[in-house]
């Protein structure tokens, strides 16, 4: 049986990019690079590639550019790289290219690792797509990870200054957050050898068309106008309690305990439905 | 990361890097990467090595670029080079607390081809020549410290140390093209033991301005820019200042002899501060929000500052090799840097093609720069220096010329009109100026410039 496989998921982005504050367009460089969260990914699956006697797979999905990224892992000590050349729609599209590609070419792997989430307005749902996908456990937004005893033993914050621990079973797909580790400096023969190494490059069948979201241009969030009628009341302290609802009697709060998922979320969107926030 | 070291690494007899290069260059700044661009293209093996993430990443200057220089390197350089915008207005300004004396050009032809000064951000600049090297042939290597020379037993430099793990290369040629205060040309020995008393410290801040904005207050259109450099800007302290429209900020800054800066006890910010709140500076940089504030040494020593320019098997270019030109109404470093690297690389292709990369068989270097504007340049204005930064002109002249001046335009009804040698007569007694040091300082003034 060949070694195992340790993949890391990498995505290029402008750590400098300047936002417009008006306008919400994002002024990127072409000079991208990693995260640090990526390159924490990135030092945790050498480390873990070393102590399961594994391969490194550095991915990513994006245009030539992204080149650079599998450079610097290849220079870190990732043993291949694999571009999907594509730009991903979403979370689950970039999931889906990543399962495809990977699959296409190895076999599933042992432990596939990412950063907690992109930089550019990122939502750190593409790990947990990737779990899906892969049927594999996950574990997100770690602050340590080790192996132990053929899986993983790893550690993650909670509110008040708590951690988790978590024993994880492999395969498993998990993220990390952008601290504890520190990407290893490359060798100069590393550096060398990775650039001029050949990048494989994937290249997706099919445009994928994701039905189930509904796209509009992206512009700044504006909220809706409501119209409110003048408060009533002669006085102006009056009209300010009517305007803010200060002092004024509330319905309190309805703890709610959903059975399970579903019934949250229908929760969820019952509670944005009734305040106008869905259409 | 591991910091630079004192002296050079001795190399055991057979003692390999892990790669062997041609030509290893120091700095991916305009010098290194100009010589990597002529090394390359003669096709030697080259690594180009920068501390960088990337080149530009760390460099700090005033902002403008004379690119003439460039057409022998990048035919029609102009219609790729990242330029914000293209110099057609310069201005000379004297200053005092109260007073602006200003001589202003524009032309046109400056805004068209093949254009003459330019504004750009060395982020850009300097990641587009390196982009040159690379297309060429030569390998960059980023994030890359150089902290050491390698030297054979006989004491000829065979390569460099980088602060990367498994970081020896083996070079024949090593070019330090790593700016002022080049450690390297002190591990060599080339510089002299008061090499930095020649430098300056530049400091500058670039201010976010609506595109429009600028263009109004400096009266401009499109992509023409301006120039303005000042002197008397400086508190006294010799120097200068200087003001550059980019695109859509301006960059503000003051150029200052670093001895007389410590001993005036003030810190560079507040030079630039009081720069900004004097009365004809205010109205153009009103509003301008602070995205960058940098600070960087100058070597302005010129002609009689410039170190040995040759080692065994080392070369020096750039400001390694105080090729940057200050002299008041000019200060030219890239174009210098530019040009000195692009002989470099030329100098060290020939020596290598002859397999003699002693410092004999790199004499060519000095050659090559002696007969360019390189040299003949420094030498022409070797004076210059020393004239700008002297009491006078830095302290006596702005404030006795402003008043002249006033003077002139002065209404003075009714007293009749006091005539320009009474005026003359008058501000410099008034500002202790001696017509014999006036004449004295005009004759150098000529002698230099003329
Ligand atoms: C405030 C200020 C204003 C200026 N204004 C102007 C102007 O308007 N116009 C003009 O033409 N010039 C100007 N200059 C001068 C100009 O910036 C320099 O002359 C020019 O940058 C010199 O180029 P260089 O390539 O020799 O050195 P640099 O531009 O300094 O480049 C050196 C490179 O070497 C790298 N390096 C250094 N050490 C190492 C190492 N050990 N290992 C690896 N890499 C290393 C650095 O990161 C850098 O990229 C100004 C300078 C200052 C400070």
């Amino acid at each position: 049986m060949g070694k195992a496989l340790v993949v890391v998921a990498l995505r290029q982005v402008d750590p400098f990019a300047t936002v417009d504050p008006l306008t919400g367009t994002v002024y990127a460089q072409p000079r991208g690079g990693l995260s640090t969260a990526d390159e924490c990914a990135l030092e945790h699956a050498l480390r873990m590639a070393e102590s399961l006697d594994a391969r490194c797979l550095a991915c990513t999905v994006g245009p030539q550019e992204a080149d650079e990224v599998l450079r610097t892992a290849l220079a870190a000590g990732a043993t291949e790289a694999l571009r999907v050349a594509g730009e991903p729609a979403s979370e689950g599209h970039t999931a889906r290219l990543l399962t495809e590609a990977i699959r296409a070419r190895y076999a599933d792997p042992a432990l596939l690792l990412c950063g907690d989430y992109s930089m550019d307005r990122g939502t750190g749902a593409t790990p947990a797509l990737l779990a899906a996908r892969f049927g594999a456990s996950q574990a997100l937004g770690l602050v340590e990870l080790t192996s132990h005893n053929g899986g993983l033993r790893a550690e993650r914050r909670l509110d008040c200054g708590r951690r988790e621990r978590l024993a994880i079973e492999l395969p498993a797909v998990c993220s990390v957050e952008p601290s504890t580790v520190r990407l290893r400096r490359a060798s100069l023969p590393g550096l060398l050898a990775a650039r001029e190494a050949e990048i494989p490059v994937a290249s997706p069948a099919e445009s994928f068309v994701d039905t189930r979201i509904r796209r509009r241009a992206r512009t700044a969030y504006r909220p809706r106008t409501r119209a409110i009628a003048a408060p009533a009341g002669a006085a102006p302290g009056q009209r300010v309690r009517a305007l803010t609802g200060a002092l004024t009697e509330h319905e309190p709060p309805r703890l709610v305990f959903p059975a399970n998922a579903a019934a949250a979320a229908s929760e969820l969107l019952d509670y944005l439905e009734q305040r106008g926030y869905l259409p | 990361m591991t910091s630079p070291m004192s002296s050079p690494v001795r190399v055991a007899e057979g003692e390999r890097g892990v790669a062997s290069f041609d030509a290893v260059i120091v700095g991916a700044g305009p010098a290194g990467s100009a010589a990597a661009i002529e090394l390359a293209r003669a096709g030697r093996r080259v690594a180009l090595l920068e501390r960088g993430s990337f080149p530009g990443a760390k460099n700090v200057y005033g902002g403008v670029v004379y690119g003439r220089v460039l057409d022998e390197l990048i035919p029609n350089w102009w219609t790729e080079a990242p330029i914000q915008r293209w110099v057609t207005r310069r201005q000379t300004m004297l200053l005092t607390p109260g007073q602006a004396l200003t001589v202003d050009f524009r032309t046109e032809n400056w805004g068209k081809p093949p254009y003459n000064g330019a504004t750009t951000h060395r982020a850009d600049f300097d990641a587009w020549l390196a982009g040159k090297a690379e297309e060429a042939g030569a390998k960059l290597l980023t994030s890359t410290l150089v902290t050491a020379l390698r030297t054979d037993p006989g004491g000829r430099i065979v390569g460099v140390r980088t602060d990367r793990p498994d970081g020896d290369l083996d070079a024949g040629v090593v070019i330090a093209a790593d700016g002022v205060n080049s450690f390297l040309a002190k591990q060599a020995g080339l510089y002299a033991e008061d090499q930095l008393a020649n430098s300056t410290l530049g400091v500058k801040e670039t201010l976010a301005l609506p595109r429009e904005t600028i263009e109004e207050r400096f009266g401009v259109r499109g992509t023409d820019g301006v120039d303005i450099e000042m002197i008397g800007a400086t508190k006294g302290i010799p120097g200068g200042g200087f003001l550059y429209t980019n695109l859509d900020s301006l960059s503000i800054g003051v150029v200052v002899d670093l001895t007389e800066l410590g001993k005036a006890k003030v810190r560079p910010e507040e030079l630039i501060a009081e720069l900004k709140r004097h009365p004809s500076i205010a109205p153009l940089v009103r509003g301008g929000e602070i995205v960058e504030y940098a600070a960087h040494l100058i070597p302005e020593g010129g002609y009689h500052s410039m170190p040995t320019l040759t080692g065994n098997g080392l070369l020096i270019a750039g400001d390694a090799a105080a090729m940057c030109l200050a002299a008041g109404i000019w200060l030219e470093g890239v174009n210098f840097a530019i040009g000195s690297g692009m002989y470099a690389g030329r100098a060290a292709a020939a020596a290598l093609a002859a397999g003699d990369t002693s410092t004999r068989g790199l004499a060519g270097y000095r050659e090559r720069l002696a007969s360019s504007f390189v040299l003949a340049d420094h030498h022409k204005l070797r004076g210059a220096p020393g004239l700008l930064m002297s009491e006078r002109v830095q302290r006596k002249y702005p404030a006795m010329l402003c008043d002249l001046v006033e003077g002139v335009f002065q209404v003075t009804n009714p007293q009749p009109k006091p005539g320009f040698r009474k005026l003359l007569l008058r501000s410099a007694k008034r500002h202790g100026v001696r017509l014999r040091d006036l004449a004295r300082d005009a004759i150098s003034g000529i002698r230099s410039y003329g």
